[in-house]
């Protein structure tokens, strides 16, 4: 719930768009909105909600790649 | 709304004026950095709508910010909290008592200021806009050179520390103020403080607000419905400050 209702202020996109994102759908290189200025306020948005730290070195492309990697990386930050 | 000026140590800034001649006067600061283009227009609201209740505003720009003729990298936080003071001075000289509100870390640059009291806005500390920065001067970098923690101080040779400077999304900024980020955090003083945030930030809060952090947006927007509560909110606490 939280990196979906995160991506859609970031990307500024509707919530039925966001709502249309599955495990496998693309991320980084796929929405044009989400370039790296974008990620780096992702990452930030989602250390705010979430009350989590993100180390730079977690951070790769692999991470970035799918909606459902996104959502995995932060599920497992946020039960630590 | 006018237009009019200050002076601080470094010179003369402009300033918005909204509402009336006379009473309390809210003096607003936005967001540090990017984060200030895509509040102004929505802070601009808020004071409209303040004008409306009633209340007098002032929104600057700080010396380094906004329309500014001062550069950005010969800022420190210290000297934006210090021209922020002599703006407060502004409404003192006229016998007004002043209000701070600020907007992210905005909150960071209103604590030198002899106020009546401070509301702040989803206030974020310097540390965490700190890594904010980093994150952004990261990406820019590229993940084959990573950045270490003091990495703004790198290269520093103590002959040029005064004027080591760094550039981050097209902003020069010095390595003072970067340095100053990591300690800053919004005054906490003895006057009467009000933090509002929104419903997606866990941190504690006096109210909370269901809306979308349009700091977060690449392109600038407004929420017009929000602005005019947050003057709702905000009236209704001058008035209980002022009993």
């Amino acid at each position: 719930m939280t990196v979906r209702a995160t991506l859609r202020d970031i990307l500024g996109v509707s919530q039925e768009r966001v709502d249309t994102f599955r495990s496998e759908t693309p991320l980084f290189g796929a929405l044009p909105e989400l370039d790296s200025m974008a990620v780096a306020g992702l990452l930030t948005e989602l250390e705010e909600r979430l009350g989590i730290l993100i180390e730079d070195d977690e951070v790769d492309g692999e991470m970035l790649e799918t909606f459902g990697a996104l959502v995995r990386f932060a599920t497992a930050k946020a039960i630590g | 709304m006018k237009i009019d000026h200050y002076d601080w140590s470094g010179g003369t800034e402009a300033m918005l004026r909204f509402g009336p001649d006379t009473g309390p006067v809210v003096i607003a600061v936005l967001p540090l950095f990017e984060e200030a283009n895509r509040t102004r227009a929505f802070m601009v609201s808020i004071l409209r709508a303040l004008a409306e209740r009633g209340i007098a505003s002032i929104l600057p720009d700080l010396p380094g910010t906004g329309e500014s003729q001062t550069p950005l990298e010969s800022m420190t936080i210290l000297r934006m909290q210090g021209a922020y003071d002599d703006l407060v001075s502004v409404t003192d000289r006229e016998g007004r008592r002043a209000y701070g509100i600020g907007i992210r870390s905005g909150a960071l640059l209103d604590a030198l200021g002899l106020l009546s009291g401070r509301w702040h806005f989803a206030p974020q500390n310097g540390e965490d806009l700190l890594r904010e920065l980093t994150r952004i001067k990261q990406s820019e970098l590229g993940l084959a050179k990573p950045l270490g923690d003091l990495w703004y101080l790198d290269g520093l040779r103590s002959d040029d520390a005064a004027n080591s400077r760094v550039r981050i999304a097209g902003n020069l900024i010095s390595a003072d103020l970067l340095s100053e980020l990591a300690v800053k955090k919004p005054i906490d003083a003895s006057a009467p403080r009000r933090v509002v945030r929104l419903m997606s930030d866990p941190k504690p809060a006096d109210i909370k607000c269901e809306a979308a952090p349009l700091w977060r947006r690449s392109e600038p927007e407004n929420d017009i419905v929000l602005a005019e509560r947050l003057a709702d909110d905000i009236a209704g606490w001058i008035a209980i400050c002022e009993g």
